[in-house]
């Protein structure tokens, strides 16, 4: 049955979890929805079952404590749940959701969409070859399951996530056979001015490297994963040099291994919101494709509101704070009074995005980096289409990722597009000369996960389908 | 600087495209303008359903001269000819389907019913609760999504201008017609409207009155599935129209209606929709049940009170014509667009047009 | 060797082993976490064939959204890396020749 609440929020991430927390303290009932069965977020994922003891880690303990602030406050959660529809109601909000393989409904007067980010991975050849793992993905595994990718690890990739992965993998018991990252120290020494905001991460993040060089772990500053061998799994990981705009320059040169993590920083998801009726703007400092909102999270939509990653990469110290003001934001729409206590926390926010966007800044890849996409590679994973077929179908005047998508399947299979469209926006700005503002991803639709026609089928009687009246002859 | 037209047509989709290149082997130089893509509005997003058997009786003509330009295009499209059973559930449903398909076999269409051994032998998958069943072998499907990309390939081979993402935003008389684009101005000698749903806006800037609505139809597809069935499946109410493509993705559609308008951009979709047309599929299709749905969408399907199509001159502006609100409109389209071509032409259509000057609340067509 | 991140592998306590198949293999694994953890581990990295060209897929973002790692259990194609680990559970691939 269709339950009623003030304020729905989805996504238990840092964002989400504290836009939550921050308007429940003000006696709105609240409901907090996230597909994962614990909240957390991608930041703070919980432990599964299977581990009754671990070591702590700063993850798992902001996690942990998360986890007991929502368990003694009065928000409702509902994990593994995936909402898959929004829609706007005269009086707010309903959100079809799919749990325990049912779809339900829940009813809200306001909204708030703390989704967060996706990775992105510049296509390189033989990225599809089972053991190769999204960078960021891989910490889903380590943080979740403790379970590492392979025995010995080639890890790739930009901005801090690369040494964080690193050091987990060695915290694990695994080896890292090389770290291969296309920032250059340079870029890293440009970063520390805003990074000394932030002395505990700093301090953090150079033991990751110092313990990788004590270790004898090559890195390979200024590189770039450039092929992926091996046949069904991975075998070894070519890289080459790059230049300042990260175009591959110089010979290959390989490294064997069994697996590879790699990643190129982080895009909005933006799905959830597009459905839920907020245009897109085009803003590269904080990821891409963003949706467009204004202060504290509100949007054009009437009670609607965004915080979090899923709005502007700007890391999980931002995230928790955007979520609180968020919360209090879509509190005021619904009667509290919030704007001292937001007043309080912006100069907060500020400082934490500003080192949130420094680490953006380090991790967004630059244009070179695209040539290593060859004409060969597959870009749409699910469809198995390289970069030769798109750029062939862009000559031919498909303009726009909409068009690519239709004449091709690029965006059409099991994944949404999730994983080509970024890539395929940017070839399509390049070949003609555009600015990637001008070329937005394709028309978001429903469902926002796949969802099982039995679920949406339910239990039904024939003759309670509401079959209306047939078309004229 | 403007450049001079013999014929503006505006709106890319089937309508305008098809009636674009007629125009052109009839020696005319037009220019095909779309706010957006070529193919991406509802000659973009259909289901992509030839069936005869859920046309219109007195469209039938038109949608059996239609089934012979899709088997041309062949590959280019998706074009396959697999043969269609509509079902029906109940006695009421099959009484309606005994009425209709005697009616629609009267106007030409080779539909005939099938046994329930017969219907078992060719599509097993299917429910055992049909209580009776109707084939048409004519009948089969396009990918619409392939509109844009083969209209595109057509427009270049034959050197017909076009430009995407160029909304015609003012048209003013002069000698022709000059319109204002995003693209910058456009002079042409004649204009044919082809703005599908978005025929009202588009007719308003020349001061006409087309009393054109939309329809908000529904389209969701599943994953790739083992083969579940080799025909195009419908219902005695036309509420399902059923497929499989030959990558094993399930095509359900059914003018089951989203939300929203032309006016107002892509339309939504509405749960309370696509979770009754997915049912009804599974009734027809048990095995679907274990597909997951990766994607509905809205396309807007535009029509006038009596449900016939707009083709002929526009009335009050010489030198203007109108094409759209065709129901079935892929499956006709590319035929009526060769129509609509030749009379602009100036030559006499093969099947007569639909006057737009008529008045839509009589039964005059 | 100084070693400034600890391998804290020893540490880690799971729950007690159980078995699931996966293509008829047994593949041990701790009931509660992720199918895909356990497949992996196990050394089953090739999950599935890409439906156009036939490739080995396995696992990518591992939170559910990429569709790499899905399998089938009981009919149903689910994402491996949201599905938990049950004893017992009769796991097959989306391989074309298995
Ligand atoms: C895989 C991954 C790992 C990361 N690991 C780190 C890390 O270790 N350290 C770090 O500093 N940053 C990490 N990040 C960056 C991350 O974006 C953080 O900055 C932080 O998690 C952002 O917080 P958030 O609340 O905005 O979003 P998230 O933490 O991503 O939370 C969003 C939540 O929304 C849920 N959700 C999304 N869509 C739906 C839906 N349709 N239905 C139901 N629930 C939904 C997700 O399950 C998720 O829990 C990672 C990002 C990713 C993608
Ligand atoms: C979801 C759905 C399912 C359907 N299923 C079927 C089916 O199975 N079988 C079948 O035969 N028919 C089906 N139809 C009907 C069929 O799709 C339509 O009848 C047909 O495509 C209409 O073609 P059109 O060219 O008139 O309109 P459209 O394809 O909509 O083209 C109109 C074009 O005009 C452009 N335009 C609008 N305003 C402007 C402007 N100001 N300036 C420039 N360009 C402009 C638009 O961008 C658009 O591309 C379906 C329709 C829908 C919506
Ligand atoms: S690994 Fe991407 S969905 Fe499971």
């Amino acid at each position: 049955m269709t339950e009623h609440v003030d304020i729905a929020v989805i996504g238990a991430g840092p964002a989400g979890a504290n836009a939550a927390l921050a308007a429940s303290r003000h006696g709105l009932s609240v409901t907090l929805l996230d597909e994962q069965s614990k909240p957390g977020g991608q930041v703070w994922r919980a432990r599964s079952a299977a581990i009754l003891d671990a070591p702590s880690t700063p993850e798992s303990a902001a996690g942990g404590a998360l986890r007991q602030r929502l368990q003694n406050s009065a928000v409702a959660r509902l994990g593994d749940t995936r909402v898959w529809q929004i829609e706007r109601t005269e009086d707010g909000w309903v959100l079809h959701l799919l749990r325990q393989g049912r779809v339900e409904q829940r009813r809200a007067r306001a909204l708030v969409i703390a989704t967060g980010a996706r990775e992105f991975v510049q296509p390189v050849p033989g990225w599809t070859t089972p053991g190769v793992l999204g960078l960021a993905g891989a910490t889903a595994l380590f943080k979740q399951d403790l379970t590492l990718p392979g025995q010995r690890t080639v890890v790739s990739g930009t901005g801090p996530l690369v040494f964080f992965v690193a050091a987990e993998i060695r915290r694990l018991g695994g080896e890292v056979a090389g770290v291969i990252t296309p920032n250059g120290r340079g870029d890293w020494l440009r970063a520390l001015p805003a990074m000394l905001s932030r002395p505990d991460l700093l301090l953090r993040g150079a033991r990751w490297v110092a313990d990788l060089m004590l270790a004898g772990v090559p890195i390979h500053w200024r590189h770039a994963v450039s092929t992926v061998a091996g046949d069904g799994r991975v075998a070894a990981v070519g890289f080459r040099p790059l230049d300042a705009d990260w175009s591959p320059v110089g010979a290959e040169r390989g490294i064997a291994a069994d697996s590879l993590c790699l990643g190129n920083g982080l895009i909005p998801a933006v799905e959830a919101a597009e459905l839920a009726g907020v245009a897109l703007e085009h803003r590269p400092e904080l990821g891409g494709w963003l949706p467009r909102r204004g202060a504290d999270g509100e949007t054009e939509v009437p009670g609607l509101f965004l915080c979090g990653d899923g709005a502007g990469i700007r890391g999980a110290a931002a995230a928790e704070i955007d979520g609180r003001l968020t919360g209090l934001r879509a509190a005021q729409h619904l009667g509290a009074e919030t704007a001292s206590e937001r007043a309080a926390l912006r100069p907060r926010y500020a400082r934490a995005a500003r080192f949130g966007m420094a680490m953006t800044a380090l991790s967004m890849p630059r244009k070179g980096l695209a040539e290593l996409t060859t004409p060969d590679t597959i870009v749409c994973r699910c469809e198995s289409l390289t970069g030769g077929v798109i750029a062939a179908e862009i000559a031919a005047g498909a303009g726009s990722t909409n068009a690519v998508k239709s004449g091709l399947r690029a965006g059409m299979g099991a994944c949404g597009g999730k994983f080509c469209q970024t890539a395929v926006a940017r070839m399509i700005a390049a070949a003609e000369d555009r600015a990637e503002a001008e070329v937005p991803p394709p028309t978001a639709r429903p469902p926002l996960r796949p969802v099982p026609v039995s679920a949406l089928a339910g239990e039904f009687d024939y003759s309670d389908l509401p079959i209306p009246k047939p078309a004229p002859l | 600087m403007s450049q001079e037209f013999d014929i503006a047509v505006i709106g890319g989709g089937i309508m305008g495209c098809a009636t674009a290149l007629r125009l052109s082997e009839g020696g005319m130089r037009p220019i095909v303008l779309d706010q957006g893509d070529l193919g991406q509005g509802a000659s973009g997003v259909n289901a992509g359903t030839l069936s005869l058997q859920i046309k219109r009786v007195k469209l039938m003509p038109y949608a059996l001269k239609g089934h012979h330009a899709w088997e041309a295009m062949g590959e280019a499209v998706g074009f396959h000819k697999t043969g269609g059973y509509t079902l029906a559930f109940t006695e009421r449903e099959a009484g309606l389907l005994h009425e209709r398909q005697a009616l629609k076999a009267g106007a030409g269409a080779p539909i005939s019913f099938v046994s329930e051994r017969e219907l078992r032998a060719a599509e097993p998958m299917l429910t055992r609760k049909v209580l009776a069943a109707s084939h048409c072998p004519e009948d089969g499907y396009a990918n619409s999504s392939l509109t844009g990309q083969y209209y595109r390939g057509r427009l270049r081979d034959q050197g017909i201008a076009y430009r995407e993402r160029c909304p015609v935003t003012a048209i003013d008389r002069d000698v022709g017609f000059a319109l204002t684009t995003a693209g910058g101005p456009i002079r042409a000698r004649r204009l044919l409207l082809a703005a599908g749903a978005w025929l009202k806006p588009v007719a308003a800037l020349l001061g006409v009155d087309l009393p054109v609505r939309a329809r908000i139809n529904t389209v969701s597809v599943t994953e790739r599935m083992p083969p579940l069935t080799a025909s195009v499946i419908g219902h005695a109410t036309g509420l399902l129209t059923m497929k499989q493509k030959p990558n094993g993705t399930v095509l359900v559609g059914g003018g089951w209606q989203g939300r929203g308008t032309p006016q107002a951009g892509r339309g939504q979709v509405s749960a309370d929709s696509v979770m009754p047309n997915l049912a009804l599929a599974q009734y027809a299709l048990p095995a679907l049940a274990r597909a997951r749905v990766l994607r509905s969408w809205t396309g807007f399907e535009a029509n006038v009170p009596d449900f016939y199509p707009l083709a002929g001159a526009l009335p009050g502006v010489e030198d203007a014509f109108v094409l759209g609100c065709v129901r079935g409109g892929y499956t006709i389209g590319p035929y009526i667009g060769g129509l609509m071509g030749d009379f602009i032409l100036g030559r006499e259509p093969e099947l007569p047009l639909f006057d737009p000057a008529r008045d839509f609340n009589e039964d005059t067509i | 060797m100084i070693r400034l991140v600890r391998d804290q592998s020893a540490q880690i306590k799971r729950a007690s082993e159980v078995r699931f198949t996966f293509d008829g293999a047994q593949v041990p694994a701790h009931s509660g976490e992720s199918l895909l953890a356990a497949l992996i581990r196990s050394g089953h990295l090739h999950l599935r064939d890409a439906p156009e060209d036939g490739a080995a897929r396995g696992g990518f973002c591992c939170m559910g959204l990429c569709q790499e790692c899905v399998v089938r259990i009981e009919g149903q194609v689910v994402e491996s890396c949201r599905a938990m680990v049950t004893s017992g559970l009769a796991v097959t691939s989306l391989k074309a020749r298995t």
